[in-house]
């Protein structure tokens, strides 16, 4: 009863007039990130966040929440009508998406793929209201070290799950929990890592750091080459036949709850969640030989799944404080700025902002579902600028939202320092999720275990006193180990991420 | 490819020689508990540990002739650094030309770079993307964006 009474109250916030233009400009330029090439959500929501500055916090997270999931609509879009994925997410769509589009059925595919995204993301939401009240009150229980462990498991899962190199996985963690050093010691006041810079004294904003890994990282490998036309596949009318919506009923259904599920868990990206609820379309099919051609299962599955991916991994951020992807790293580094911190005490000492947000979700999602079919022939435009220029453009937008983080031309050179570092680790196959995930973490990572030793006068075996914290880094030391025994039993190219020949 | 990965096994233990020498400067150990050298010691050795085996698998895998270079095309290169130049100048002159010559001319370097649209286009989406984003973010979004520190632009208002 209570939990609906705060949805309730969090509906009178999401929907207060500010809040839902707010939510408005948030979707529309998510869907925008996620139909631009070459600007994925994490570098987009980065990007967007000195723009929440002169917001509430309340308004800033509804915004840059609504601009993420947005994105996950817009990458549908040139997946069906360009056969290009805008994010990974959408990467399976291209297979049935665009098989339809060619066959002029592009408007139908694009129509059942918002309603997915839209049934996945209230299915998630709704995971997230139910979830909220008993895993907060189980998160209010954790002291210093059951935390500190429960972010070692969060992000172990992250780096296990990250690609085919554990090795390069976890020195790019490493790197990520470095970065975070930079600036003075929360906790004994010295100053480290600064190389007498008064700048670095604060620390590294994340802002320019994720833009320049991702934004200027992927423009700088996309100039390698000369920018190729593109070919639109033609538009066809956007209402689904009778027997495509039949169709697409139980996929959307069995797609958000995989993606809700596997949203869960940290480190399983919704590529993940899509491309499993595409293989589930396939095993219920009667004729599973037929996808690929242009089954709207295929589009109808996979988009719900990877809409209630997005939603519910904001599900262990909200109740215990940890980021599930990237881009949710960026999102929970938009709440800190604000001067939240995400977990469980936020339920407690913010409920109007929390449920305010969580409310928003829903609004959102209609909103985008409301807004983005009658806008398709606008992104369609968008779409049809040629790529030299859009990168121009997303270049000044990275300079801009570089120095707008503390007015200084310093930041700017933070992300071309990044942007060029990005360039090179993605030439050498590093995953770069993990860098994210430890740079946000780092700082509470570093404190809860510092804490935790200072309670234990400095003994390790404080760790083993409590059996959740034991749990936990038993987990955690799994995922990490499990690639080792692999390693012996199939070889080398486990650790290293080589293919075998 | 191989060499390029030793190399950049290398650049990782020097990096992560440098944070252990650095981290020891701090304070590693207090009667409190860990200082602040404490943790990037240990993921500094934790780095330099896994840039090892990240070597030694590099220079255990045979060289691939079929794969794809590390460097790009020259054009490719020249691209490249054009765009890491123009960001670099760009941060280095916004101070003092403000910032809306700064990113008109940063917009139509880098339009002519990356694209190949008419000079009308590359001065409009120039004049939008520097004066009209300068005038958009201060009026209406409260971003204040550097004017310039010189006399003669200030004037005109820029």
């Amino acid at each position: 009863m209570e939990t609906v009474q705060n949805l309730l109250m969090g509906f009178g916030v999401a929907l207060l007039p500010e809040n839902l233009l707010l939510a408005v400009i948030g979707s529309i330029l998510g869907t925008m990130i996620g139909v631009l090439p070459g600007l994925g959500p994490a570098a987009g929501t980065a990007m967007l966040i000195p723009l929440t500055f002169h917001l509430g916090p309340t308004g800033a997270i509804i915004m840059l929440t609504a601009l993420f999931y947005g994105t996950q609509y817009g990458g549908t879009i040139t997946s069906v009508l360009l056969n290009v994925p805008g994010e990974a997410a959408s990467a399976i769509t291209c297979l049935d998406g665009y098989a339809m589009a060619r066959q002029g059925r592009g408007g139908a595919a694009l129509s059942v793929a918002a309603v997915g995204s839209f049934v996945g993301g209230i299915v998630a939401t709704m995971a997230l209201v139910v979830a909220a009240g008993p895993l907060t009150a189980v998160a209010l229980q954790f002291g210093p070290v059951e935390f500190f462990s429960l972010i070692l498991l969060g992000i172990s899962l992250l780096m296990g799950l990250a690609g085919t190199s554990m090795i390069k996985a976890l020195m790019m963690g490493i790197f990520g929990l470095l970065l975070a050093m930079v600036g003075i010691d929360p906790i004994r006041g010295q100053p480290r890592f600064t190389f007498g810079l008064t700048e670095l004294l604060d620390g590294i904003s994340f802002v320019p750091i994720i833009m320049g890994l991702f934004g200027m990282g992927e423009i700088l490998a996309n100039a390698e080459k000369p920018f190729s036309e593109i070919v639109l596949a033609k538009m066809s009318s956007l209402v689904p036949s009778r027997q495509e919506i039949r169709d697409s009923v139980a996929p959307i259904l069995r797609g958000s709850l995989i993606g809700t599920a596997l949203g869960l868990v940290p480190g399983i990206t919704n590529s993940a969640s899509s491309f499993l609820a595409y293989i589930a379309e396939r095993k219920s099919s009667t004729h599973p030989e037929r996808f690929g051609t242009g089954m709207i299962q295929g589009v109808a599955g996979p988009e719900a799944a990877n809409n209630a991916h997005a939603n519910g991994a904001l599900i262990p951020l909200f109740t215990l404080g940890i980021p599930a992807s990237p881009t949710i790293a960026v999102i929970m580094g938009a709440f800190l700025m604000h001067g939240l911190v995400p977990g469980p005490f936020l339920f407690k000492e913010h409920p109007a902002v929390v449920w305010g947000v969580i409310a928003s979700f829903c609004v959102g999602n209609v909103i985008l579902l409301i807004l983005n079919l009658p806008l398709i022939g606008i992104w369609i435009q968008i779409l049809k600028i040629p790529y030299g220029i859009l990168s121009a453009i997303i270049l000044a937008f990275m300079i801009l939202g570089a120095y707008s983080v503390s007015n200084s031309t310093f930041d700017i050179l933070i992300m071309m320092v990044f942007g060029v570092l990005g360039y090179l680790l993605r030439k050498l196959d590093f995953p770069l999720a993990p860098v994210v995930l430890t740079l946000i973490l780092g700082p509470l990572m570093e404190r809860s275990l510092r804490q935790s030793l200072e309670i234990s006068q400095g003994s390790f075996l404080i760790f083993l006193k409590s059996p959740v914290a034991v749990v936990f880094l038993a987990a955690a030391a799994l995922v990490l180990i499990m690639p080792m025994f692999r390693f012996f039993r199939r070889g080398k190219n486990v650790l290293s991420g080589e293919e075998p020949a | 490819m191989r060499r390029i990965h030793q190399a950049a096994a290398a650049c990782f233990m020097a990096f992560s020689a440098y944070i252990m020498w650095e981290s020891l400067g701090l304070e590693y150990y207090t009667e409190l508990g860990p200082g602040s050298g404490f943790f990037p010691f240990w993921l500094g050795a934790a780095l330099g540990a896994l840039a090892l085996a990240w070597l030694v698998q590099a220079s255990r895998l045979a060289g691939r002739p079929a794969e794809e270079a590390f460097l790009p095309a020259r054009q490719g290169i020249v691209r490249i650094l054009s765009l890491i130049a123009a960001v670099l100048i760009s941060a280095g002159v916004m101070n003092t030309l403000g910032f809306q010559v700064t990113m008109f001319v940063f917009l139509v370097f880098t339009l002519m770079v990356l694209g190949k649209q008419p000079i009308w286009l590359t001065a409009v989406i120039a004049l939008v993307g520097s004066v009209g984003v300068f005038h958009l973010f201060a009026g209406y979004l409260d971003v204040q964006l550097p004017a310039s520190s010189l006399a003669l632009l200030a004037s005109l208002g820029l």
